[in-house]
């Protein structure tokens, strides 16, 4: 390992411990003031748990700001290596899915490279509806520049082992006939630059296994879309610039917008089924993590370039998707707790595992916090945040350091180093960060609601299965987004009623959390309304809308055209948005 | 364009076999009673 990575680590880790180390003490000493309980010490350990990785997410902004890791120059000639370029797919927007094939088809006939990149869509639909409109699209495909012979379609009857399955089958029948493959979403879209600079890293380094782009979310239209369209491209490349320093050569894998060496990729990541059934065991649901691991297992190089550019992705448009991707990624990363022990991992690919867990365990510890602050001012009727009003406020301040000091050093060196032009201008751009802060803090109550729950099922048994991903509508109703979220409204109600009769003193404190909790059902539906696509936005714009890749541009015309073309396709079985059972 | 069920397409994916051997992720863990019994077997002589 590289000395640098291995201080870079070192600091982190420190840092994060030393810091919600120091933080625990200091909440121990204003609770347990008039003496320490062992309640007292439940909770100031909650609170130092939750509060290591609130501090550790944080240490990854304020590394990418201040340290960010050196850019690879491109590297010059054609690639040499053949690609496969791997759509896997599953009950999609075809033309839409299609259309992407089709301009980054284009895109690499554009640089004259075509002939050394194949394209396989690697179907998994079992509606036939859709599998109907995928061979339609597919025969549009082949009318594209240089296809014939470089466009495949294949679809499987049985979906096993998922999405990892889907590419494990095209490896296993057509993997000895190519160098690297190109992992995709079916709402990925790559510009042809960026995917031939990536096979020109996979011929330089042959000890890289796999490299990671950092796709920014485009097309969103929707408020929540927005904002999370705004966060990619303006917060998370900061973000993936210091998890790059603290990862070195055993970087993440995300599972799509990734190039693979494929012998290396066939020879490390053939997935076992786990013992037991779902979810704790069966099938492995986040495959990426542990793919990326045994790459690292076998020697090979894990890196992600958060400076690769042209590597673009699609988002949910509204809290409710959100949830519902957020619940199937709990339930494969809560299914690494199987994989932690696992023989030869090295000690990053274990913290990693246990980084993912932590993700989604720390909301119902950050409740449990809460619970016990309740339980703990009900028993004893004192109210000891009176008693040390300054040093509770010293506390708070330091949490909102915590959160917000990564966004606003991306801010000041945005501002400084003239990026904000590219996200409307120096007032909008600071405008749009503010706008983010406030409205990801009121959503975050209600996600950690729905994680905790997540959490909850899981640890019972509950499989949440392996629902399509709707990435077209985004507009809820009220009805729809209360028949979601109603339990999060009641369990906000109730911990206030709660409070105001056996713990009245900590009610402000816990207005911030239950009171976006009781609106939920609003939020998510405010959130979720579309902008006006005759309007420039004010806030929250990003390069891709103010001055889009020619990949964008060129996928929208092909979709429009596609579409336009009055098809006499059967009615589109694209899911509609479901609420997320409660 | 209508979907015809007669459609073929020219070219099917590259016949190219690649192992994809599975990788060992869990540890075989043996119940603490069969181990015990296990050990006594080995110790006892045999006839």
């Amino acid at each position: 390992m590289p000395h640098g990575t291995q201080l870079t680590r070192s600091v982190a880790l420190g840092a994060a411990a030393l810091l919600s180390f120091g933080g625990g003490w200091l909440y121990l000493s204003f609770i347990g003031a008039d003496g320490v309980s062992a309640l007292d010490l439940l909770r100031t350990a909650l609170f130092a748990l939750s509060g290591f990785w609130l501090v550790w997410g944080g240490v990854a902004g304020v590394l990418g700001v201040l340290v960010p890791p050196k850019r690879t120059i491109p590297a010059p000639g054609r690639p040499e290596g053949m690609t496969a370029i791997l759509m896997p797919i599953y009950n999609e927007d075809a033309a839409a899915s299609f259309s992407r094939i089709a301009a980054m088809n284009r895109s690499l006939v554009g640089l004259g490279i075509a002939e050394r990149f194949h394209f396989a869509i690697l179907s998994d639909t079992n509606s036939m509806e859709v599998a109907a409109e995928e061979v339609i699209r597919f025969e549009q495909l082949l009318h594209e520049p240089m296809a014939a012979g470089r466009m495949f379609y294949r679809r499987r009857e049985r979906n096993t082992g998922k999405k990892a399955g889907n590419i494990e089958d095209f490896v296993s029948r057509s993997g000895g006939a190519y160098d690297y493959a190109l992992i995709l979403d079916a709402d990925s879209l790559m510009d042809g630059a960026t995917i031939a600079e990536m096979a020109r890293r996979m011929d330089e380094d042959e000890r890289l296994g796999l490299l990671q782009s950092v796709p920014q979310v485009i097309n969103a239209r929707s408020l929540f879309g927005r904002l999370m369209q705004f966060s990619s491209a303006y917060l998370s490349p900061h973000f993936a610039c210091g998890t790059a320093r603290m990862q070195g050569e055993e970087g993440p894998y995300w599972g799509h917008n990734a190039m693979v060496r494929v012998k290396a990729f066939a020879a490390s990541c053939g997935l076992p089924v786990l013992s037991g059934k779902p979810p704790a065991g069966g099938h492995i649901l986040s495959h990426d993590y542990v793919e990326a691991a045994l790459l690292s297992r076998a020697g090979w190089k894990v890196e992600v370039d958060p400076y690769l550019g042209g590597s673009f992705e699609e988002g949910p448009e509204n809290l409710i998707e959100y949830a519902k991707r957020d619940r199937r990624w709990c339930q494969g990363n809560l299914q690494h707790r199987r994989l932690l022990g696992a023989p030869g991992l090295k000690f990053w690919s274990r913290f990693t595992f246990v980084q993912g867990i932590m993700a989604y365990a720390a909301s119902p510890l950050w409740l449990a916090l809460l619970a016990t602050s309740i339980l703990d001012e009900a028993l004893r009727s004192r109210y000891w945040w009176r008693s040390n009003e300054t040093g509770i406020w010293v506390l708070a301040v330091a949490v909102a350091v915590t959160l917000l000091l990564p966004k606003l050093l991306i801010l000041v060196r945005s501002t400084i180093g003239g990026r904000n032009k590219r996200f409307g201008g120096i007032l909008r751009a600071p405008l749009s960060v503010i706008c983010e802060i406030v409205i990801s803090t009121l959503l975050a109550p209600i996600m950690l609601c729905f994680q905790s729950k997540a959490v909850t099922e899981i640890l019972l048994g509950l499989d949440g299965g392996w629902p399509a991903t709707n990435r077209s509508e985004g507009r809820v109703g009220l009805a729809l987004a209360f028949a979601a979220s109603w339990w999060v409204t009641v369990a906000g109600a109730m911990v206030t009623a709660v409070a105001l009769a056996f713990a009245p003193g900590l009610v402000p404190w816990l207005l911030p959390v239950a009171l976006p909790a009781i609106g939920a059902p609003l939020l998510i539906a405010a959130t979720s309304l579309g902008i006006s696509s005759r309007r420039k936005p004010i806030l929250f714009r990003t390069p891709s809308e103010t001055a889009p890749a020619a990949v964008i541009v060129e996928q929208q015309q092909i979709y429009l055209s596609w579409t336009q073309q009055g098809s006499t396709l059967p009615e589109s079985a694209t899911p509609g948005v479901t609420p997320v059972p409660a | 364009m209508k979907y015809d069920s007669s459609m073929d397409f020219p070219g099917g994916l590259p016949d190219a076999p690649l192992a994809m051997p599975k990788q060992v992720l869990e540890r075989q863990r043996t119940p603490l009673f069969t181990a015990l019994r296990a050990v006594f077997a080995a110790a006892r002589p045999r006839a």
